[in-house]
């Protein structure tokens, strides 16, 4: 990637845009959602790889962001009448001060305690959702108003506008990434998130890099849950902070790639398809599938592939592009 | 010559093992402190008494000025003191050179300056031709080297080296011993935790003797191989009154 | 009033004995094989769902169905620990966290599948019957008692026996305990064992006064983690108090906030935990 957008990577890298980019006008509606819903998980694979995979903090209730997100925008648009525009901003604030309290306490617990710890605040906040009646609709939720196209407000007709929007989120969130990988910063996360006592002892405030990652990962998910909500025209606590929000976040860097730059993409682009496809197949009649799909593409990349599936597509593609001289390693990490 | 490293009265208990007790010594700046004692003396410990990764029950911590007890690792070692550890610590999916880096980057945020640093120290320790090698892929040894090449890029004033000699032939221990003599004369303070008497001896002005978590004796070199109280501690009661023959060889 | 109270310790404790039994397997296996068992709710679920089948197919009584729910869950867990869990021990968190994680959506989403959200029940005879004092229920108590039992013998196992304390001892240090010629893989394989199976126990003496659903496990695992923060990771008698402290902080709260409080006194106490004394109550020095 040094080459930067003269060499072959960059070449590649053009491709891929224009594909991504012509997508809508060439593909039906039902592939052009599917390709919505692969920006935004990618989007919020994304997200969590900042925390989960560089700084290796194992968060399991990202939803708790998203729906702080979903909740905050959803709310001034109804209540105030202020444009979603604004309210996704103002989500992704709500987010990162949310993640302050939450990072203070759950950073206490190292390892799979932090990710239950995550969990218990995720649910925590449906809980109150679910309670608050008076400003957020409680157990019902609610629909946000159909002003038909309404770009101000973040309404279009059409699914185009909303799959280039999750794509610019996605761009956002890569682009965000690649600068923190490159950085000072990417080099105390990594060292954070590979051995946090050692990282102290050559001065790196390893509490200090967690809460900053928290920050930045917890915004950029609260971006995806104002998204969500506008695309949808519904938001509830459960779809708001679900559970499956907080796991497929995870999963899709996990399976793609953890750590790396690509792989919440290379996730995604392997999941979400895949689990449309079977629900289209066997009808979302029958709960449990999808996950039940994942969970065994978990299982199968954990043992088999642990650093994720990202590997095997370098390989591959490095040996068409390269020839055999490839350096598999993303650079920034080499010095 | 003043001082660069003053512990006083230093105790810490873990339920009912009092495995640090009160224990008191000083390194003056430039000079190299050997502490020494059997297994279980509680050498580590005071290393992470001192550099903050327990607190202490009582007793003070004062380096170049400043007292360090209360203070997070980071920041200790952005005032100077940097150590390594027993078991090395590499971060395994950086390179050699990343690892290093990001020792350096403490003193400069800026990645050519961390970079141009980093080399410099790799090349003290050694292992230029595998600066790009990731870590884990690294011999013992070698991560020793990385250890304490990524210590050094902090650009410490005090440095604490945790057995770094451990399962060293007598080949490498020569040359870890000549790598921490240059260090010396550069002017750092270094004070190590050593059960390889040779290296002790070759490096060390001053030695502190541990055992059960109390300084037993303390002095140059030669006093203390003969005191007779470090006997006890090492090789029990029977040869107590042993005389100590040639140069100690482990 | 005061007997509102009482009656409310009283069911607290009770209940708090069932979580004992799941919290004590989470332990257990945190402390030998040192990764946490995110699946250990839905290994509840499959013993309720085994002791559902017998009673509604052979008409079983679910705490016969004990001599079958053990035994299945401890051969299983057997088999989990040799063929899964332990080609990840050496990897790292990651891998450690999610495969265990991995496993509970898969069971939870087959369970969901095959045998639908629909709440199962059994009647038993003396499903609904409670005792003259304070008003307790028989089923309850008996599920209490067994689970004390269980925990007894699991503490007389690992004190008085030679594979018990050899799994203490890996726990301890498991370096040394190789160079004493104990085999790790075979300590694990039982305690992951005996784990599920307190786990099988604990779903078969909830079946007369509980529901089995796919979803059940999440409810009781949940319990079981904080539990294990609380009670000081490792520490099994710690998750054994812990777990009844919890069931009477939950029961408390149920009676004076509300029916669906339980969750939420749950989650402050993790909170307050985390926040004042993250080393559990029985945690020693921190740093």
């Amino acid at each position: 990637m040094m080459h930067g957008l003269l060499g072959r990577s960059g070449f590649w890298l053009c491709v891929l845009a224009a594909a991504a980019l012509a997508l809508p006008l060439v593909a039906s509606p039902f592939a052009v959602d599917i390709g919505i819903r692969v920006a935004l998980f990618a989007f919020i694979g994304v997200a969590w790889n900042l925390m989960g995979g560089y700084a290796k903090q194992l968060s399991l209730g990202h939803a708790a962001f998203f729906g702080l997100g979903a909740y905050t925008s959803t709310i001034l648009l109804i209540r105030f009448d202020i444009s979603p525009w604004i309210g996704m901003l103002a989500g992704g604030v709500v987010a990162m001060l949310a993640s302050l309290p939450i990072g203070a306490l759950c950073f206490r617990l190292r390892g799979p305690y932090f990710a239950i710890a995550t969990i218990a605040t995720a649910q925590v906040l449906m809980l109150l959702f679910l309670k608050f009646r008076d400003f957020a609709w409680g157990a019902e939720g609610t629909t946000i108003p159909n002003l038909g196209d309404a770009p101000l407000m973040m309404q279009f007709d059409g699914k185009a506008p909303y799959y280039y929007i999750a794509l610019a989120l996605l761009a956002i969130g890569l682009l965000i990434t690649y600068a923190i990988e490159r950085s000072w910063m990417g080099y105390y996360l990594v060292a954070v998130g590979e051995d946090e006592d050692a990282a102290e002892a050559i001065g790196v405030d390893a509490l200090r890099m967690k809460r900053h990652i928290y920050l930045i990962s917890a915004f950029l998910t609260a971006l995806a849950g104002t998204f969500y909500v506008q695309y949808i025209y519904f938001i509830d606590p459960n779809v708001a902070f679900s559970f499956n929000i907080s796991v497929e976040a995870a999963l899709v860097s996990i399976v793609g790639g953890i750590g790396t730059l690509w792989g919440p993409v290379v996730g995604t682009v392997l999941l979400e398809p895949t689990s449309a496809l079977l629900q289209s197949w066997l009808g979302s009649g029958r709960g449990g599938v999808q996950l039940t799909v994942y969970s065994l593409i978990l299982v199968a990349v954990i043992l088999y592939r642990p650093a994720g599936l990202i590997g095997l597509f370098t390989d591959i593609a490095t040996r068409l592009v390269h020839g055999s001289q490839a350096r598999t390693k993303e650079a920034p990490l080499d010095g | 010559m003043a001082e660069a490293l003053a512990v006083r009265n230093l105790s810490r208990r873990f339920g009912g093992l009092r495995a640090v007790q009160d224990l008191s010594f000083s390194v003056n700046e430039g000079e190299t402190l050997a502490l020494i004692g059997p297994n279980g003396a509680g050498k580590t410990t005071s290393f992470n008494l001192i550099t903050g990764y327990y607190r202490p029950d009582g007793g003070s911590v004062c380096a170049f000025g400043r007292e360090l007890v209360g203070l997070r690792p980071h920041d200790i070692c952005a005032h100077g003191l940097a150590r390594t550890f027993q078991v090395a610590r590499p971060f395994g999916k950086m390179t050699v050179l990343a690892n290093v880096m990001t020792g350096a980057l403490l003193r400069d945020h800026k990645l050519e300056v961390a970079r141009q640093k980093a080399g410099e120290v790799i090349d003290f320790v050694g292992l230029t031709a595998k600066q790009h090698a990731p870590a884990r892929d690294l011999t013992t040894i070698d991560q020793r080297r990385l250890e304490l090449a990524r210590a050094l890029a902090t650009q410490p004033r005090l440095l604490l080296l945790d057995e770094v000699m451990a399962g060293l032939n007598p080949a490498e221990i020569d040359q870890a011993v000549g790598l921490v003599g240059k260090l010396a004369q550069r002017g750092l303070t270094i004070v190590i935790v050593e059960h390889v008497m040779r290296a002790i001896m070759a490096v060390a002005s001053h030695i502190v003797v541990l055992d059960h978590g109390q300084k037993i004796a303390e002095g140059n070199p030669r006093e203390v191989v003969a005191n007779q109280e470090v006997i006890r501690a090492y090789l029990g009661t029977g040869y107590a009154h042993a005389e100590p023959v040639g140069d100690a060889r482990c | 009033m005061a007997a509102t109270i009482a009656q409310a310790i009283v069911n607290g404790l009770l209940i708090g004995g069932i979580y004992a039994l799941v919290s004590i397997g989470v332990s257990l296996i945190f402390g030998v094989v040192k990764i946490v068992n995110f699946a250990q709710g839905e290994f509840v679920m499959i013993g309720m769902y085994i002791s559902f089948f017998l009673a509604t197919t052979f008409g079983v009584d679910p705490l016969v169905s004990l001599v079958v729910s053990m035994p299945v869950l401890f051969v299983i867990g057997v088999l989990l620990q040799h063929f899964l869990i332990r080609r990840v021990l050496a990897l790292g968190d990651m891998p450690q966290i999610f495969l265990t994680f991995a496993i509970s959506l898969l069971l939870l989403n087959l369970a969901l599948l095959l045998f639908t959200a629909n709440y199962r029940t059994i009647q038993t005879a003396y499903s609904d019957t409670a005792i003259e004092i304070g008003g307790v229920y028989v089923a309850k108590l008996i599920a209490f008692v067994v689970a004390m039992l269980l925990s007894a013998l699991l503490w007389l196992f690992l004190h008085a026996t030679d594979l018990g304390k050899a799994m203490r001892a890996a726990a301890q240090n498991r370096d040394v305990a190789m160079l004493m010629g104990i085999n790790p893989d075979r300590v694990f394989c039982v305690a992951v064992g005996v784990a599920l199976a307190l786990a099988g126990a604990a779903g078969s003496l909830l079946m007369p006064f509980y529901p089995a659903y796919p979803m059940v496990g999440q409810v009781f695992v949940l319990m079981a983690f904080v539990a294990v923060v609380l009670g000081t990771l490792g520490n099994i008698s710690g998750a054994l108090i812990a777990s009844l402290m919890m069931g009477v902080a939950e029961s408390l709260g149920i009676q004076f906030v509300g029916a669906d409080s339980g969750l939420i006194v749950v989650f402050a106490l993790l909170l307050l935990t985390l926040a004042l004394r993250p080393s559990g109550l029985f945690g020693g020095w921190t740093r």
